[in-house]
C-alpha cells in the first residue's frame, strides 16, 4: 500500500518522519491521475504541480496539509490554470484569479494535480452531461454505473485513491449525492462558512463549496483549513470558527431523527435492513434514535422547488457567459449575433432547456405562480427542518435510494422515490445547513451513503456523529482501490 | 401565468440569446410538462403566502461595508487576456447600434 | 384646447468614490483604457460582489437632503438583460427596497413662487462599460464599468421645462455639495431621463409619455421640453396621436428628434441579489452619515447672504464648487467679506475668463485677495487696488510689494481736507460756476479735475464728487 492511499493525518506522520517527500506523493498522484480511465480530469497539472512540490522540503509539523496532493471541480478559478467548468462555452478560459479555497491550500501548500470534471455549469447530478462525456465510477470497472454529480470527477478522483481530498460544489446535493455512490465522506458545510469567492456561480442562495475525503477525521482537517470570513465573499460568515478535528475527538451522544417519510419512499431492501442494522449499532453506541415525522406533501415539493429556484438564479448567473470577454468569440455583424453564436455553439442543449425553465420561472406574469412560490415554499420547508432539528441535534436518513444507478437505468420523475429519496438533500441547501455523507454500507461490493444534516454552524457536531458512523460501521477509508484486492 | 408553446419557448430562448433546433424545442416542451406535474408539488401546498419569499437560508445580515480604499488593478494584458476580438487595449464588437 | 404637461426625471448620477460600488477597482478618470479593472467588473466566472462604504455614505446623505425615509437594510436586486456594454448580462441595482424613498426638494415656479417636488426614490446602482462608437465597430472601455451610480427618480410633478430644469439644477447642487459626485452633465457624470407627457387641464388621466435623452446641459432641458411640449401639444390638436418613444435633443436645431418607438417593455425578470448578504445600517451609522455631510448648497448660500452678498453674488460663488472653496479661504481673515465677494466674482472671473483658466490654478492666493480688498476698505480707490491686483498676477509679488513699487499712496477722503481744495478751485474759476449755473453740466467735470490736480491726485474722486456738488449748490 502507498502512503498515497493512506489518511492525511497519516501521509502527515510520514512527512514529519521523513519516509516520504510531497514530491514523491505528488509524482505518485500525477502518474495514478494520468492512467485514470474514468474520465475524472478536465486538466492534470502536472507541470504546475511538481514545480510546486518541488519546494517543499521543509516540513511544517503544525500544518497537516503540507504537501498533501488534491483535485478541484473546474468551477473553482485556478489562476494560470484553465477552468472550463465542462462547458464548451468556458473552452480554453484560464482564469486570472484564484479562488478563496484555492488560495487557502496554496498557502498551506497542499498540490493541486488536477481540476476534475463536473456535469456541465455544475447543473446536474449523473456526471453525464460535461463536455468530455459520462465520468465513471470506480467501483464499477465495466463503465456501466455512474458517480453522480454534479462534483464526479472529485468524487470518482477520491474514490479511486488519486488523491486523499477532492474540492467540489454543492447546490442541491452535488457533493452529498456522488459520496454516496463513491462510498466517500463529502460534507458541504454551513452556507457562508467558506467563502465561495472564485467558485463559478450556479444558484448563489444555495451555492456552496465542499469536498470529498475518505475519512471523516480528513474532512475536519480540511474544513480548519478553509473556513472562515471572506471579506470577497459578502455572504461569508463573521462566526468565529471552531477547531472541527478537536470537534471530532470526544464522543458525544446525541438525539437523532430519522424521517420515515424519507426512508419509506426507498424501495431497495437490502438498503432499508443495512440501514436498519447502521440504526442498531447506532443506539447500541449511545445515540437516540427517534421516527420524526415530516409533511409528506412538503418533502415530495423539494424537488420542484429546487428546480424553479436553481434554475432561475443560473439563468441569471451565466449571463455573463457571452463570448465577449472570455470563452470562444465568435465573428457576428452585430454584436447581438457575436453574443448568440458563442452561446449557441457554447451550451449544451440541456443547459438551453433549464436556462429557458429559469427564465420562464422570472417572467414578470410568472414570477409569482412560479419563482416567489418556490421561494416562499422553501421557507416553508426550512422552517419545518429547523422544527424537527429544535429537539434534535440531526436528521439522519440515507443518502440516495440506491448503490450508484446504471447509466442507462430509467426512473419515474413523479415517484415519490425520485421526488423524495432521491432529493431530499437538498433540504441542506434550502437552510444552508452543514451535511455531511458517510458510508453505512456496501450492497454487492457497491457504497451506500448515510446523510447527517444538522443545524447551521453546528458543523462540528456533524462531524462528530459522523465519525461515529464511520466507527460503528467501519467504513474509514474505504477506496475502489482496495475493493478491486 | 403564460401559455407555454413552442412560440412562448422561442421568443424566450431568443432573449436568452442563443438558439435551439425545433427538435430540441419539442423536447422542451415536452419537458415543461412533467415539470407542470412536479410544479403542482409546490401549488397545491396551501398557506405559502404567510411565508416570504427566502433568498437567505437563514438570517445573515451584516453591517460590514467594504472601505473605500483602492486596489491595485489589473494589467490591460491581463484583463483582455481571455478575449478574443482585441483592439488597441479595447474589446472590439461590430458596430453596437440601439 | 390648452393642455397641461407632465414631466417626470429619472437621474443617474455618477458617485466620486476612490473605488467602485461592488468592486474594488480605482473609480477615477483614466484615459488609457482597460486600466481600471479588478475581475469583478469584466464579469469573471466566481467574482462576487461587495458594497462600497463610502457610496451608502454618500446616498444617505443625499437622501438626507432629499428629506427622504432612509431604510436601515440595505438590499440588492439584479435587472437581467443583454447588451454590449453590461459585463454581467445584469446589473445591481435596488429594485425593491431603494436605500430611499418619500422625499422632496423646493424649487422656484414661474413666478417665482416655491413649489414642492416630491421624489419617489432614491436607490444604488452601478455603471456600465463605456462603448466607443467608430465607422464600423465598437470598443469597450470597462473602466466605467461598476462606477458606483444614485438614481433619484421624481413624481411627475414638473409642468414645463423652467421646472425641470431647476429642479435638475437644485439636484445637482445638491450632489456637488455633498461631495458625491462633481455633477458634471456635459461629461457625463449626472445624465437626465426624462419623461414628458400632456393632457387636457382638468384630465386626471395621463397621455402617452415620450422620453427624451441626450439632455447635457440645464438649459438643454429646458429647450428640449419647450420644444416637446409644443410638437405634443400640436400632434394632439391636429388630432394625431403621441406615440410612445423616445426621442433625442438636438442641440443644433434645439428640436428632440425620434430615436425609436417603445414597443413592449423589457421584462428584467428583477430578483434579489443573493450574493449581497443584507446589510444592517446603524441609527449611528446613519446619523453619523449624515452629521459629517459637508455643508449643503443651501445652507452655504444662506450663509454667504448673511454675510451681506446678494442672492446673485451668492449662486455666482456658489455656481462652481472650487470657487466656493477659494471663497471660503479668502474670507477666513477678512474683514469686508463683501468686498472680497466683488473682487471675486468680478476681477478674478475677468482674469480667468480672458486667460480660459480655472479657479483652481489661479496664481493668487485667497489672503492675498483679501488683502487687496482690505485696502479698498482701508480708503484705496477701486481702481489702485485693480492696479495692485494686476500687478500681483502679472509679476507673481505680494500685495505689499505690488503697493510699494507702483507707488501707490491712499488717497484723502477727509471731508475737511477735500472741503478746502474744492473752495479754493471754486474760488479760482467763477466762470466755471457760471456755466454749471447755466446748465453746462461738463463744468463739475472740469472743477474735478482741477481738485485732483490741486491735489495730486491723493484725493478720493468719491469724496470729491460729493463735496463739490454740495457746495456748487451753496454758491
Amino acid at each position: 500500500m502507498s502512503y498515497l492511499d493512506l489518511s492525511i493525518r497519516e501521509i502527515h506522520a510520514a512527512y514529519v518522519e521523513k519516509k516520504v517527500k510531497p514530491l514523491e506523493l505528488t509524482k505518485e498522484a500525477l502518474l495514478r491521475a494520468k492512467a485514470n480511465q474514468d474520465n475524472c480530469f478536465e486538466y492534470i497539472c502536472e507541470k504546475e504541480a511538481l514545480e510546486f512540490a518541488e519546494k517543499l522540503t521543509e516540513v511544517e509539523e503544525d500544518n497537516l496539509l503540507w504537501g498533501i496532493p488534491y483535485v478541484a471541480k473546474d468551477n473553482l478559478s485556478t489562476k494560470g490554470i484553465p477552468t472550463c467548468a465542462s462547458s464548451n462555452i468556458l473552452k480554453g478560459y484560464v482564469p486570472i484569479y484564484d479562488a478563496r479555497v484555492i488560495e487557502i491550500l496554496k498557502e498551506k501548500k497542499a498540490v493541486l494535480i488536477g481540476k476534475t470534471t463536473l456535469d456541465e455549469l455544475a447543473m446536474g447530478g449523473s456526471g453525464m452531461t460535461g463536455h468530455l462525456g459520462y465520468t465513471y465510477n470506480p467501483y464499477d470497472p465495466d463503465h456501466k454505473r455512474m458517480i453522480g454529480g454534479s462534483s464526479c470527477g472529485s468524487a470518482s478522483a477520491t474514490a479511486a485513491s488519486i488523491v486523499p481530498f477532492a474540492l467540489g460544489s454543492d447546490t442541491g446535493d452535488s457533493v452529498r449525492k456522488p459520496a454516496s455512490y463513491g462510498g466517500l465522506v463529502g460534507l458541504k458545510p454551513t452556507w457562508g462558512r467558506i467563502s465561495r469567492y472564485g467558485l463559478f456561480p450556479f444558484a448563489p442562495s444555495m451555492d456552496h463549496v465542499g469536498f470529498f475525503t475518505r475519512h471523516v477525521e480528513d474532512a475536519a482537517i480540511v474544513l480548519n483549513a478553509l473556513s472562515g470570513r471572506d471579506d470577497r465573499d459578502s455572504t461569508s460568515s463573521f462566526k468565529p470558527v471552531e477547531d472541527y478535528l478537536e470537534a471530532t475527538k470526544a464522543k458525544k451522544q446525541y438525539k437523532v431523527a430519522v424521517i420515515p417519510e424519507i426512508v419509506d419512499s426507498i424501495s431497495d431492501k437490502e438498503l432499508l435492513a443495512e440501514f436498519n442494522k447502521t440504526l442498531d449499532k447506532l443506539k447500541e453506541n449511545g445515540a437516540c434514535i427517534d421516527y420524526v415525522h415530516m409533511d409528506p406533501a412538503s418533502l415530495s415539493s423539494i424537488y420542484a422547488t429546487y428546480f424553479v429556484i436553481s434554475c432561475a438564479e443560473a439563468t441569471s448567473n451565466n449571463a455573463n457567459l457571452d463570448g465577449i470577454k472570455f470563452g470562444p468569440y465568435y465573428e457576428g455583424n452585430s454584436y447581438q449575433e457575436v453574443m448568440r453564436k458563442a452561446r449557441t455553439n457554447g451550451f449544451s442543449e440541456l443547459i438551453k432547456r433549464r436556462f429557458v425553465i429559469g427564465s420562464f420561472a422570472l417572467m414578470s406574469e410568472n414570477q409569482e405562480e412560479l419563482f416567489l412560490r418556490a421561494q416562499r415554499n422553501r421557507a416553508k420547508i426550512v422552517s419545518e427542518v429547523n422544527a424537527v432539528l429544535k429537539d434534535h441535534d440531526f436528521i439522519f436518513v440515507p443518502a440516495a435510494p440506491s448503490v450508484a444507478p446504471l447509466f442507462n437505468a430509467s426512473g419515474d420523475k413523479l415517484s415519490s422515490e425520485y421526488l423524495i429519496a432521491d432529493n431530499h438533500m437538498a433540504i441542506g441547501n434550502f437552510g444552508g445547513l452543514p451535511s455531511i455523507t458517510v458510508p453505512f454500507a456496501l450492497e454487492n461490493g457497491l457504497p451506500l451513503g448515510a446523510n447527517i444534516t444538522g443545524r447551521a454552524f453546528e458543523d462540528g457536531e456533524v462531524l462528530n456523529f459522523a465519525k461515529q458512523v464511520e466507527d460503528v460501521t467501519g467504513l474509514g477509508g474505504l477506496s475502489a482501490k482496495k475493493e478491486d484486492r | 401565468m403564460k401559455e407555454i408553446n413552442i412560440d412562448v419557448l422561442k421568443d424566450a430562448a431568443s432573449r436568452l440569446m442563443f438558439d435551439m433546433t425545433e427538435d430540441q424545442y419539442h423536447t422542451l416542451l415536452n419537458e415543461f410538462d412533467v415539470l407542470t406535474k412536479q410544479m403542482a408539488t409546490i401549488s397545491k401546498i396551501e398557506g405559502l403566502e404567510k411565508y416570504e419569499p427566502m433568498t437567505f437560508p437563514f438570517d445573515c445580515t451584516v453591517t460590514f461595508l467594504r472601505e473605500d480604499v483602492p486596489v491595485t488593478p489589473l494589467s490591460v494584458e491581463e484583463a483582455l487576456s481571455n478575449a478574443g476580438s482585441v483592439l488597441n487595449n479595447e474589446i472590439k464588437l461590430p458596430k453596437v447600434v440601439g | 384646447m390648452n393642455f397641461e404637461a407632465i414631466i417626470g426625471l429619472e437621474i443617474h448620477v455618477e458617485m466620486r468614490t476612490k473605488s467602485k460600488m461592488f468592486s474594488p477597482s480605482p473609480n477615477a478618470f483614466s484615459k488609457e483604457p482597460n486600466t481600471h479593472v479588478t475581475p469583478l467588473d469584466m464579469a469573471f466566472p466566481g467574482t462576487m460582489p461587495v458594497v462600497n462604504k463610502q457610496a451608502v455614505i454618500n446616498a444617505i446623505r443625499v437622501a438626507n437632503a432629499l428629506h427622504m425615509e432612509i431604510d436601515h437594510t440595505l438590499y440588492f436586486d439584479r435587472k437581467n438583460y443583454f447588451y454590449a456594454d453590461l459585463p454581467k448580462g445584469f446589473q445591481i441595482t435596488q429594485q425593491f427596497r431603494p436605500i430611499g424613498k418619500n422625499g422632496y426638494l423646493t424649487i422656484l415656479d414661474k413666478e417665482g413662487n416655491p413649489k414642492k417636488i416630491h421624489i419617489e426614490r432614491i436607490h444604488m446602482e452601478e455603471d456600465t462599460c463605456k462603448q466607443l462608437h467608430m465607422a464600423s465597430y465598437s470598443l469597450l472601455d470597462y473602466n466605467r464599468a461598476g462606477v458606483p451610480l444614485v438614481e433619484i427618480v421624481s413624481c411627475p410633478e414638473m409642468r414645463n421645462g423652467l421646472e425641470a430644469m431647476r429642479y435638475v439644477e437644485a439636484i445637482r447642487n445638491i450632489v456637488v455639495y455633498t461631495l458625491t459626485s462633481d455633477g458634471k452633465m456635459e461629461e457625463g457624470s449626472l445624465r437626465c431621463d426624462v419623461n414628458v407627457s400632456l393632457r387636457p387641464y382638468g384630465s386626471d388621466k395621463f397621455g402617452t409619455k415620450v422620453e427624451l435623452k441626450n439632455l447635457n446641459s440645464l438649459k438643454n432641458i429646458e429647450v428640449a421640453l419647450d420644444y416637446e411640449i409644443a410638437r405634443q401639444s400640436a400632434c394632439l390638436l391636429a388630432g394625431t396621436p403621441v406615440q410612445q418613444e423616445t426621442r433625442r435633443f438636438d442641440e443644433a436645431s434645439g428640436k428632440t428628434v425620434l430615436m425609436r418607438v417603445k414597443t413592449d417593455a423589457v421584462d428584467y425578470k428583477y430578483f434579489c441579489e443573493p450574493n449581497i448578504a443584507p446589510i444592517h445600517l446603524s441609527d449611528e451609522f446613519v446619523d453619523e452619515a449624515i452629521k459629517t455631510c459637508p455643508e449643503l448648497y443651501e445652507d452655504k448660500k444662506a450663509r454667504y447672504e448673511g454675510f451681506g452678498l446678494s442672492s446673485t453674488d451668492a449662486a455666482i460663488i456658489l455656481s462652481d464648487i472650487e470657487m466656493s472653496r477659494y471663497f471660503e479661504k479668502a474670507i477666513v481673515n477678512a474683514k469686508n467679506i463683501k468686498t472680497v465677494a466683488n473682487f471675486l466674482i468680478v476681477e478674478v472671473n475677468g482674469y480667468l475668463n480672458k486667460n480660459g483658466m480655472a479657479i483652481t490654478e489661479f496664481p493668487l492666493s485667497g489672503d492675498n485677495l483679501a488683502k487687496i480688498a482690505a485696502y479698498q476698505d482701508d480708503g484705496y480707490s477701486h481702481k489702485q487696488c485693480v492696479d495692485i491686483f494686476n500687478y500681483c498676477l502679472k509679476e507673481g509679488v505680494e500685495p505689499e510689494e505690488a503697493k510699494t513699487t507702483l507707488k501707490i499712496e491712499k488717497q484723502i477722503s477727509d471731508d475737511g481736507l477735500v472741503l478746502s481744495f474744492v473752495t479754493e478751485v471754486l474760488d479760482a474759476n467763477p466762470q466755471s460756476i457760471a456755466d454749471f449755473k447755466a446748465g453746462k453740466d461738463r463744468a463739475v467735470g472740469f472743477l474735478i479735475g482741477q481738485v485732483m490736480k490741486a491735489a495730486k491726485g491723493k484725493v478720493n474722486p468719491g469724496a470729491v464728487a460729493k463735496i463739490m456738488n454740495e457746495e456748487l449748490a451753496k454758491r
